[in-house]
């Protein structure tokens, strides 16, 4: 897929993906190609029930396209054979409910490790944690090195969020996918996760596609802006070029059948 | 579980079997029998008081220990049982593709429906008649159906953990065993434990009975009492009986309490 002028391969690649899920009237996504270079860091924008979170999905692997493929760092995900390889190449951090409750929060640190892990290595930490000092130092970045050993369900809604930042950081995929990350923090709080987040992308040289809505946070952190509606490409330009009358008409455009809640 | 979810036709049998269970009673006849009110009268004014005597609260607390004793035997022998056999029922630590996976949940339902279909008392008795009256006999007529409970249990509790948690282990790349350790376990562990200590309640009550079968406890001594026309006795028996059930209940949310905390 790499051009003739020796442009970088993308590092994620999809090639007229469509889904559709049993009963629903519409394709939640229709046939999309889009390609992202390593190290860009991409906004997706769009009303509720535009596709987002079924495209963060399909590039994590975890539903299947109806039609088309998804390729990270030129590989196929169909091709995939172990779930180690997904994890190493693609992470995906949800906007709540992905992180245990029950187990202290260097345990869902540590299960960023579980795709490399033997079995025996696995449940031995959950008695002995291995690695307890690349927990440590991740929540120490983190700035809630304090709280290894805390119930995770006793932390504060930020702080899990930074958990599970911790957790992808230990993980360390290619792709960083992120699905609404700050859909439920105030406005500081926001800003504070999305820098954390893209502080943690460019450093590491990752790539980190996060659906967002707000216009702000788009142009102050992202590189670039897809956007869908009602499982369609809207547009997908450079940050610099995404004026606000453009974002704005995305949301405008809005006219979703009366079902279509979330 | 998920195969009577369907049919309507079940509700429509019990709600039939029923009905027609009302035409078993026979509404002109006395309600109870001639004595029967001044017997059910002099068992109630027995309470007060109860036999309080030094000698017999020590057969009491004797017996409640005895039966106590019962419980958590065949207790112990359910939960040893009926882990491995929820675990595996419940279709949860396998391969999502894997070919063993239908033939071993619908089997271990099997197994574990036709133990918990037969009562504890009839599994006594074939105990009983097998091996002969022992405590082995009870506590494996006891641990056998229990097993069959639990396990059921168990496997629907695991199937009803949260979705999404398991959803974001599996991005990290977990096997089905991860998955079961990091994800399922600990998130239906103080269900399991909470439903564990009611089932220990029952067992409680249930190896009060299977003294009917012979093994010393609760219910041989009530049955002694009763025999005699002691009923300030049985009253007696009755409450620690009751005692017993109102501590497990204590002790069990206190654990529940720090499991989640
Ligand atoms: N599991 C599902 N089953 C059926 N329809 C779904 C499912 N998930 C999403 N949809 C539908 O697909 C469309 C896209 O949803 P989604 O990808 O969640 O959008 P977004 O994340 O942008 O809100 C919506 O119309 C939604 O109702
Ligand atoms: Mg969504």
């Amino acid at each position: 897929m790499s051009d003739a002028a020796g442009a970088p391969p993308p590092l994620v690649a999809t090639d007229g993906v469509s889904k559709a899920y049993a009963g629903a009237p519409a394709p939640a996504l229709a046939p999309l190609s889009i390609a992202v270079a390593p190290g860009e860091i991409v906004a997706l924008a769009g009303p509720s029930g535009s596709g987002k979170t079924t495209l963060l999905n399909l590039l994590a692997g975890i539903i299947q396209p109806d039609a088309g493929q998804v390729a990270i760092a030129g590989r196929p995900l169909s091709q995939l054979r172990s779930g180690r390889e997904l994890s190493e190449l693609v992470g995906l951090i949800h906007q709540q409910y992905d992180l245990v409750p029950h187990l202290p929060v260097i345990h869902n640190v540590l299960a960023g490790r579980l795709g490399q892990w033997g079995l025996l290595r696995s449940v031995a930490s959950l008695v002995w944690p291995q690695e307890r000092q690349t927990a440590l130092a991740v929540l120490a970045q983190m700035g809630i090195a304090d709280k290894i050993n805390e119930r995770t369900s006793h932390l504060s809604g930020g702080e899990q969020q930074r958990v599970a930042i911790a957790r992808l950081m230990v993980q360390s995929p290619r792709l960083i996918l992120a699905d609404e990350p700050v859909a439920s923090l105030d406005p500081a709080r926001a800003d504070e996760m999305l820098s954390l987040l893209t502080a943690l992308a460019s450093a590491s040289g990752k790539t980190l596609i996060v659906s967002l809505h707000s216009p702000h946070l788009i142009r102050q952190y992202c590189t670039r802006v897809i956007g869908l509606n009602r499982g369609r490409l809207e547009f997908d330009v450079p940050t610099s070029a995404a004026t606000a009358d453009l974002l704005d008409r995305l949301y405008d455009l809005e006219q979703l059948p009366p079902e279509v809640i979330v | 579980m998920r195969f009577l979810q369907s049919s309507r036709l079940l509700t429509v049998l019990l709600a039939a079997a029923g009905a027609w269970s009302l035409t078993a009673i026979d509404w002109n006849g006395p309600w109870l029998h001639t004595g029967g009110a001044a017997s059910f009268l002099r068992f109630l004014l027995a309470l007060f008081p109860p036999d309080l005597s030094a000698d017999f609260l020590l057969i009491a607390l004797t017996a409640s220990g005895q039966t106590l004793a019962y419980a958590v035997a065949g207790m112990t022998v359910a939960i040893l049982i009926g882990v491995p056999l929820g675990i595996i029922a419940s279709g949860v630590a396998f391969t999502p593709g894997s070919r063993l996976r239908r033939p071993s949940v619908a089997a271990t339902r099997f197994l574990l429906g036709g133990m918990r279909a037969v009562h504890e008392l009839v599994w006594a008795v074939l105990f009983v008649a097998a091996i002969g009256l022992s405590p082995l006999a009870a506590i494996f007529a006891l641990g056998l159906p229990y097993a069959g409970i639990l396990g059921r249990i168990y496997a629907d509790l695991l199937q009803d953990v949260p979705p999404e948690p398991i959803a974001a282990l599996r991005t990290t790349g977990a096997s089905p065993l991860r998955l079961f350790s990091y994800g399922y376990w600990p998130m239906a562990l103080p269900d399991l434990i909470g439903y564990t200590f009611y089932r220990l309640e029952c067992a409680i009550r249930a190896a009060a009975i299977m003294s009917f079968v012979g093994i010393p406890g609760l219910g041989y001594q009530i049955q002694l009492s009763l025999h005699d026309l002691l009923f300030d006795q049985v009253w007696t028996l009755l409450l620690f009986l009751v005692a017993i059930i109102v501590a497990v209940d204590l002790w069990s949310s206190r654990i529940r309490r720090s499991l989640l905390s």
